[in-house]
């Protein structure tokens, strides 16, 4: 008997008769896990959640939930048997009832345990939609259909709660509050999800776990903090843009030698032998500006993002290096200018392909 | 492998309904008496010359009227445009044979232009200044005047939906109105001027009872003639095929006109609503009197005319069976009514659920069914069922079932179905389309099953569409007369019938009772649906 409170193994996802997915496997472990699913636009995050809601069938490998299969080669549950709601990220609202009518429409539907961990009308506090309950969807903005439909997927509290861009119209500055309540409610009502959004920081926070998905694969299944800062391959790095590769020499057991950057110290997290030709994972914050030192870079472009900036430096060999600095740092460096980078450079975990 | 049971109902219905189009199709293989040939060389070529010159002159004078009537209350602000918005749909409760009827006696000598004239201004001789309006002229106007609302309401439809972006920009060009009307404007509402004169073109060769009382030999005459005058049922359908051949290249020549190009815009965050151009002084007398002159030519007219002669001979309304009539009407309305919303809900249900190519393309041609003059879908049917109790039931040693579906109310509402198959399968569809796929995976993952969501989800959303297509329908079935002139039980009358054998008797006082009642009928459901076929985007 599997551990696991929902097991996917070796399937292949298909929508529409193409299969965007090959051979994907991931569980989640524990009941009241968040699972955040990245991936570039079209790579079929989307058709893994209309999968496991029962819209899409499988045609190899088998999908379980709490050790009961739900979609194999042989068997498919309807979506109306697995207890699994979807929040879609396109308006899914029942066109012709109000909000409210909407919202308990679900608990209509399935006869809910009275002993109720998730009240409606704290949902609807929660996601801000009391104001809109009378009206109907085509009275209210995307960013609140959006929410309403995410308070119906909530109140019907199911096995498992699948979330496609749940946050995808709202506003930048109500996003970040919902995200800290939606942790908070999900966590407390133990509903267990499974979010997809291209929103990494989105991911990142919410997220027990996150998902990469890239070419038809899913590409790492790991911890938040792991697939940020140890990422399994080149194009996890690239998808993230969180970093740049750059060439590099291994030169001892914590050192590396780059024709431009000179040493660089740190751990590594994988093994190579002294003399490797690697490349090396250099992030944005691994390096730290000091007007002092003698290793200067050219300022090529400089982005204000509020807190930092961002510095992209251009090195000898034609590199380009960003650079985060703090916004209130002393002094600012204009285009053309030259950048100083403290010596020597320690990079706490050195991630290398 | 699991049945999927709504799979193989809108399975059904489709084959059901295809099944006399296809009849008049396989018909042209087969052999006929030898009147084909008699035909061929003499009135054939007749009825498709007569044929194309009412559909040519048909559709020049709906487009002028059609388009300038819209043209007119979608840009303009003057005196009565509010009502006449929906006044001019009126017209279509007047269907074109009532017209020519009412055409015919108001100009005819001695008849109501005669005696206006003699009551304003004494005895005279006026019968030779009088115009006469018979034939193919009368006919043109007779059509023309009942039908120009379709193109009015698909082009003003389209003239609303016009963003103001598109008309400030023909200024910011330096257009003139007159070219920014046919230069963008018109172009842009094409569409939905070609739709609109498509179905005047495809009710114009279905016309009969007009036709027939102004004596123009047309195909559709032909297809009566042969099958009553020359009991040839097979040469029938062949007249058929080419009508139905006509129409046909209609549509392909539209289409292949039209190639790639697209005619709207997403409007999505893009759309600014028009600001209407207020009229005064002459400009806002002409538009006025234009509107006024059609809404009088194309209902008051007629109506005026039916109403004179129904209080001038009022003899007529007792003769008639006022009660009957209406209560037969209403029975074929309301039973034909429910036998097309239960199976077009189901068929665009098992559509959408299915979701199969196949079954796509099949309810397309199911619906070609409103592309077929009555008069031949009528004849295809009786050729069907004659040729199905001669080869199939027969054979099996049965009775004969021709007596049940042929002058029968069972017949008769089968070939409703079939001719208006496509009004509520569409009305349906167009509801269902605006209606995301979203909503009913929702309703799946929320708990409903299939039938529940057509039941708990579906049907209340579908609501509108459903009571819109019903009215449709009933508007259909009031005016229409060659299916049931042909397939009507004995005895069983309705309004239209009853005109139309007044008329053909010679009897047009007699006429107008009937006639009479039926405007008044049409008008009621007209006014009806005005509410969804006038929806303004500020509304």
């Amino acid at each position: 008997m599997s551990e696991n409170f929902l097991e996917i193994k070796n399937v292949n996802f298909s929508a529409g008769g193409k299969t965007k997915l090959k051979n994907v496997s991931f569980n989640i472990k524990n009941k009241g896990d968040i699972i955040c699913l990245l991936g570039p636009s079209g790579v079929g995050k989307t058709t893994i959640l209309r999968t496991i809601a029962g819209l899409e069938k499988i045609e190899s490998g088998s999908i379980k939930l709490k050790d009961n299969i739900l979609s194999s080669a042989k068997d498919h549950i309807e979506p109306e048997n697995r207890n699994i709601s979807l929040s879609f990220q396109e308006n899914s609202l029942f066109p012709h009832y109000t909000v409210e009518k909407n919202i308990y429409l679900g608990t209509e539907a399935k006869k809910l345990n009275r002993k109720k961990k998730i009240n409606p009308k704290k949902v609807i506090k929660l996601l801000n939609i009391e104001k809109i309950l009378s009206k109907y969807p085509h009275q209210i903005s995307a960013g609140e259909a959006q929410r309403a439909a995410l308070a119906r997927s909530l109140v019907t509290q199911p096995d498992l709660l699948l979330l496609d861009e749940p946050l995808s119209n709202v506003d930048q500055s109500f996003k970040e509050e919902i995200q800290v309540e939606l942790k908070q409610l999900l966590n407390n009502s133990k509903i267990t999800t499974i979010i997809v959004t291209h929103d990494s920081y989105e991911a990142f926070y919410l997220g027990t776990k996150c998902g990469i998905i890239l070419n038809g694969q899913l590409r790492q299944y790991d911890d938040p903090y792991n697939v940020y800062h140890f990422p399994n391959s080149k194009e996890v790095v690239n998808f993230l843009n969180r970093g740049i590769l750059i060439p590099a020499k291994v030169t001892g057991e914590n050192s590396l030698e780059n024709q431009d950057l000179g040493t660089i110290k740190g751990n590594f997290i994988k093994h190579y032998p002294k003399g490797s030709n690697v490349q090396l994972l250099l992030q944005p914050e691994d390096l730290e500006h000091d007007d002092r030192s003698n290793l200067k870079l050219e300022v090529v472009d400089r982005k204000f993002r509020g807190t930092n900036f961002i510095y992209t430096l251009k090195t000898n060999s034609n590199l380009l290096i960003p650079v985060f600095v703090h916004s209130h740092h002393i002094h600012q460096h204009e285009v053309d200018e030259k950048f100083g980078i403290k010596r020597p450079i320690n990079i706490e975990h050195i991630v290398c392909f | 492998m699991r049945i999927n049971t709504w799979y193989i109902s809108s399975l059904l219905i489709s084959i059901v309904v295809i099944i006399p189009i296809l009849t008049v199709f396989s018909s042209f293989f087969e052999d006929t008496s030898n009147y084909f040939e008699i035909l061929k060389q003499s009135f054939f070529l007749e009825y498709v010359f007569n044929s194309l010159t009412l559909l040519i002159g048909v559709m020049f004078l709906t487009f002028i009227l059609g388009v300038g009537s819209a043209y007119t209350v979608s840009f303009y602000q003057f005196p009565g445009a509010n009502f006449f918005k929906w006044a001019l749909i009126l017209s279509f409760a007047v269907p074109p044979y009532i017209y020519a009827y009412s055409l015919f006696a108001f100009f005819e000598n001695y008849g109501t232009a005669f005696t206006i004239l003699k009551f304003l201004f004494g005895e005279g001789n006026y019968n030779k200044h009088i115009p006469k309006f018979s034939g193919m002229f009368g006919l043109m106007l007779s059509i023309s005047f009942s039908l120009y609302a379709y193109v009015y309401i698909l082009a003003r439809s389209s003239f609303l939906y016009q963003s103001q972006n598109l008309i400030e920009l023909g200024k910011n060009l330096g257009f003139s109105k007159f070219k920014s009307f046919y230069s963008i404007i018109l172009p842009a509402a094409r569409p939905a001027i070609v739709a609109g004169l498509s179905l005047v073109a495809m009710e114009t060769l279905a016309e009969f009872g007009a036709v027939d009382f102004f004596s123009v030999n047309t195909l559709t005459t032909g297809i009566y003639n042969a099958w009553i005058a020359f009991d040839d049922l097979a040469f029938a359908n062949r007249i058929s095929f080419f009508l139905l051949l006509f129409i046909f290249i209609l549509f392909l020549t539209e289409n292949l006109s039209r190639k790639k190009a697209r005619y709207h815009l997403d409007t999505k965050g893009g759309f600014k609503k028009k600001q209407k151009i207020k009229l005064c002084g002459r400009k806002s007398f002409f538009a006025f009197a234009f509107c006024f002159i059609l809404f009088f030519l194309s209902f008051l007219f007629p109506l005026s005319q039916m109403l004179y002669w129904t209080i001038k001979f009022p003899e007529n309304l007792n003769d008639l069976q006022i009660i009957d009539l209406l209560l037969n009407t209403l029975y074929l309305v309301s039973l034909s009514s429910l036998v097309l919303i239960f199976f077009a809900l189901i068929s665009n249900y098992g559509n959408r659920v299915s979701n199969k190519k196949f079954l796509n393309i099949l309810s397309t041609l199911s619906i070609s069914g409103y592309a077929i003059p009555g008069v031949i879908l009528a004849i295809a049917f009786i050729t069907f069922v004659a040729w199905f109790d001669e080869n199939i039931i027969k054979t099996l040693g049965f009775l004969s079932i021709k007596k049940i579906f042929i002058g029968s109310i069972l017949g008769l509402v089968i070939v409703y179905f079939v001719r208006f198959y496509s009004l509520a399968f569409n009305g349906i569809k167009s509801g269902y389309e605006k209606m995301n796929i979203a909503v009913d995976e929702s309703a799946y993952l929320l708990g409903y099953s299939k039938t529940r969501t057509f039941l708990n989800i579906h049907i209340p959303y579908l609501r509108n569409s459903l009571l819109f297509v019903i009215i449709l329908i009933s508007l259909e079935i009031v005016r229409e007369l060659p299916i049931t002139l042909i397939l009507r039980p004995f005895n069983f009358e309705t309004f239209a019938t009853t005109a139309y054998i007044s008329a053909s008797e010679d009897l047009l006082e007699a006429a107008a009772v009937p006639s009479l009642c039926l405007i008044i009928i049409a008008s009621f459901f007209i006014l009806l649906t005005s509410k969804y076929i006038l929806r303004d985007n500020d509304e």
